[in-house]
């Protein structure tokens, strides 16, 4: 499976009509076809390209919403 | 613009232009669910539709409610709509509930209106998260509004074999027991 550094990731943070990606819990999505994730945005306040972990924490959705996406690598330090 | 309303707003520590466009892209949501809505009510018809058709109206209706409720709030707090009624519908929170491949499938088409209600519910418990404590008025909008979008996930996911919705339906149709005091009667 394909790794993603931190940096690698953040350049798919969805500007220009670019590739959506973030990281959760070790896995990297691919979100670009999620109306939810249009602009490598997600409900206004949580941007692409980056690790959301702890983001999800607060969220009003579970892990679950996240089948819905391709797994497409791993995040690595 | 409510000046003073603004800047309590701000001064509590909300991010007030956050807040007006995820206000624009829920009214954005309302307005073109209620578009789709329509689509999907024409749709169903026979043994199946008829019987979920005055739901799915009072679904339709209730968004249109909301989408006229949170109208005044975003300009009160010195936002605006968008001029392009296509870049509008393209800022929706939730996806197109678009009716399926087969119109005649109730419960495909049952599927898409529970889907719409579930996106609804978690936007409006972002925003009354975001809001509560520090922005009361737009906290108790959205709070109405989810109590009716909590109402109608409830009534589709009860046709769906979900179980229950333990509550009757709208005296009138549309009725919006929780936003109509937002609305101009």
């Amino acid at each position: 499976m394909r790794t993603f550094t931190r940096e690698e990731l953040s350049e798919y943070a969805g500007e220009d009509g670019g590739p959506v990606y973030f990281a959760y819990k070790g896995k990297v999505y691919d979100a670009s076809e999620s109306w939810q994730w249009r602009g490598g945005k997600h409900q206004v306040m949580h941007a692409a390209g980056q690790d959301l972990t702890e983001a999800l924490a607060d969220a009003p959705h579970g892990e679950d919403l996240l089948s819905r996406l391709p797994i497409i690598g791993e995040p690595v330090d | 613009m409510a000046k003073v309303a603004r800047e309590m707003v701000e001064k509590a520590g909300v991010n007030v232009d956050e807040l007006l466009e995820l206000l624009v892209n829920n009214a954005a949501a309302e307005l073109t669910t209620f578009y789709y809505y329509t689509i999907l009510r024409v749709n169903l018809i026979g043994l199946e539709g008829e019987g979920i058709k005055s739901i799915a109206e009072d679904a339709r209706i209730e968004d249109r409610n909301h989408f006229e409720a949170l109208v005044p709030r975003i300009y009160e707090l010195g936002g605006k709509l968008p001029e392009d009624m296509k870049e509008f519908h393209d800022c929706s929170a939730c996806p197109p509930a678009k009716l399926p491949k087969d119109p005649t499938d109730t419960k495909a088409l049952l599927k898409v209106l529970l889907e719409a209600e579930r996106c609804a519910v978690r936007g409006y418990t972002h925003i009354c998260n975001i809001t509560a404590g520090k922005d009361h008025r737009t906290y108790d909008l959205a709070l109405a509004i989810l109590h009716e979008e909590i109402e109608h996930e409830a009534w589709f996911s009860e046709f769906l074999g979900e179980g229950p919705s333990g509550h009757f339906g709208r005296r009138t149709p549309g009725e919006s027991p929780f936003v109509s005091k937002f609305l101009h009667p």
